[in-house]
């Protein structure tokens, strides 16, 4: 967990890191627990600031209830196959 | 000749002048996607780009824009780098003749040395990812050959799948991957869902070139993608098995991961800058576990950036795209002469045929819309007679000039399917296709006052050769 930092995409503020650079210290790749932004903390500001993020990448709650299923999954058949 | 691997065919392209080393340290993001955005507004003839100096990595290896030119596809083919478009896709035509050729089982596959299982998979340990465009909602694979099984029938090799499809990281061991509808990994994901199966994938990284484009040509539900790389590359493709799910995989890849999708279940994933040159939305996707990871030494990743057309993607998605359509029109009508299926994987088609009748040229326009492929694609299909070449598009633009009478020779059918991610529907999945009819009328079609075409004179073919030399030897 990373402490003080907010998703630059939903404004979330529970952050995992998911790995650090090899050569420690330079970098680390940190995820939003809402939704799931993945990014590096070394990219522009346009990518990891909340306020220099673009409003047209931006994800709200309702956005992530609503999104679309991709495939629907199937309905469940009995199973026939051994 | 052909190549066994990824590294065999990038020294090629190194002694060819086709691979441009970026040895100056670079920035993860967004150096390594811009240069590739760049490497394709060099034109026709792009190197890739090869990076080995990656900030904040010790022995980062990353490979961009491989198949990114038609001087590179070429070469992928085996072909001289300055082979012309409509030469490559006549060779592929010419080789697609050989297939079906059986893959081969080869021992020892180098990606067997080091492997990663269970809860000790992180696959940010062995692939330096990086992020492309600045929407992306994060890290993708999106240049990798997936294998699956028809669940319902695992033993037909025919009906096995080996498809590239965007993939995005979403834990050390966590991916999703996007089966469009109608794409065949779709119909694996939904027959084994139907009776709540995860199903077993292998996900092949840093591939030959040819398995490449195999895996991204639009084949039939039936055919074997390895069926046709040895037709491609003259010579059976060596395979062998994943270790964990035993499914037949390229010998020479860099890395293979094997998991599951797992059965019945959604999460957020995306969006993705895609190959419509548009994001796609933030969208409920499925889910992958890493089971296992196998993996060479010192591994190449290869990626794949794509954006505002034409970049890798276009070049790579190309001749293989006309060459499937092309074959199975021909099957139905043999007056077809070529199709051109290379702008956004075939969201337009153009067909050039001689025409049997009055209303002929419509009626291959609607069998484009009802091909596999043009299920999902095929948005606007244009026809146009046999003397046009649907690969210069000039003379396209001559034929929509003066070969086209709104009046009738637009048919727009309502409600078509086509990909979620065609940006133009309305309804993501649902569209109207549109038939542009641009050849000359004939009878009992007497629409027009077609009189006498102007053609080349006897004599110019001779004439363009004697030119031809006399350019060369200034």
């Amino acid at each position: 967990m990373t402490t003080n930092v907010i998703c630059p995409r939903c404004a979330f503020d529970t952050i995992e890191q998911l790995y650090t650079s090899p050569i420690p210290g330079v970098w680390e790749v940190l995820q939003c627990q809402q939704c799931l932004y993945c990014w590096r903390t070394s990219e522009p500001a346009r990518r990891t600031d909340r306020d220099a993020y673009p409003d047209d990448f931006k994800m709200t709650v309702d956005d992530i209830v609503n999104a679309t299923e991709v495939p629907t999954i199937p309905p469940l058949l009995a199973k026939t196959r051994s | 000749m052909a190549y066994d691997d990824l590294g065999s065919f990038l020294s090629t392209l190194d002694e060819q002048g086709q691979l441009l080393r970026i040895t100056d340290e670079v920035m993860p993001e967004p150096d390594i996607a811009a240069a590739a955005n760049a490497a394709s507004r060099l034109g026709e003839n792009a190197p890739a780009l090869y990076f080995d100096n990656v900030k904040g990595f010790t022995d980062a290896r990353i490979a961009m824009n491989v198949h990114g030119s038609w001087a590179n596809h070429a070469l992928a083919l085996g072909l001289p780098k300055d082979t012309g478009v409509k030469a490559q896709v006549d060779e592929f035509i010419a080789r697609w003749a050989n297939f079906p050729v059986k893959p081969v089982w080869r021992d020892d596959p180098p990606w067997a040395n080091n492997t990663q299982t269970g809860e000790d998979v992180n696959i940010f340990e062995v692939l330096p990812l990086i992020r492309l465009n600045d929407g992306d909602g994060g890290f993708y694979l999106d240049k990798a050959a997936v294998v699956s099984k028809d669940p319902e029938d695992p033993e037909n090799s025919g009906k096995q799948n080996v498809g590239i499809y965007r993939i995005e990281v979403k834990g050390t061991r966590k991916l999703a991957l996007q089966p469009v509808p109608m794409h065949d990994i779709a119909q694996h994901l939904r027959k084994a869902e139907q009776v709540g199966d995860d199903l077993p994938i292998a996900i092949t990284l840093g591939n030959d070139p040819v398995i490449s484009i195999v895996a991204s040509t639009p084949m039939e539900y039936d055919q074997n993608e390895y069926e046709l790389a040895g037709a491609l590359r003259g010579e059976p493709a060596p395979i062998a098995k994943s270790p964990l799910h035993g499914l037949p995989v390229p010998w020479g890849s860099e890395v293979v991961i094997e998991g599951v999708i797992e059965a019945r279940k959604r999460e957020i994933e995306g969006p993705f800058g895609e190959f419509t040159g548009h994001y796609s939305g933030g969208r409920n996707m499925t889910v992958i576990r890493i089971d296992r990871i196998s993996y060479r030494d010192d591994p190449i990743f290869e990626h794949l950036y794509l954006g505002m057309p034409w970049t890798e993607i276009d070049y790579l998605m190309a001749a293989n795209t006309c060459v499937p359509l092309y074959e199975q029109l021909k099957k139905d009508y043999p007056e077809v002469q070529a199709v051109n299926a290379m702008y956004t994987h075939g969201l337009v088609v153009i067909v050039s045929t001689k025409t049997r009748y009055g209303g002929f040229a419509k009626a291959v326009g609607m069998r484009v819309l009802t091909l596999p492929h043009g299920l999902g694609y095929a948005a606007t299909v244009i026809v146009v007679d046999d003397d046009v070449d649907p690969f210069n598009l000039p003379q396209v633009m001559w034929a929509l000039s003066t070969k086209m009478n709104p009046a009738g020779d637009l048919i727009q059918v309502p409600n078509l399917p086509v990909l979620a991610l065609a940006p133009q529907a309305d309804t993501p999945g649902i569209v109207d296709k549109l038939i542009i009819d641009a050849t000359t009328p004939i009878a009992p079609d007497h629409r027009g006052n077609y009189d006498n075409q102007v053609h080349d004179l006897p004599e110019m073919g001779q004439w363009l050769t004697k030119l031809q030399q006399l350019a060369a030897n200034r």
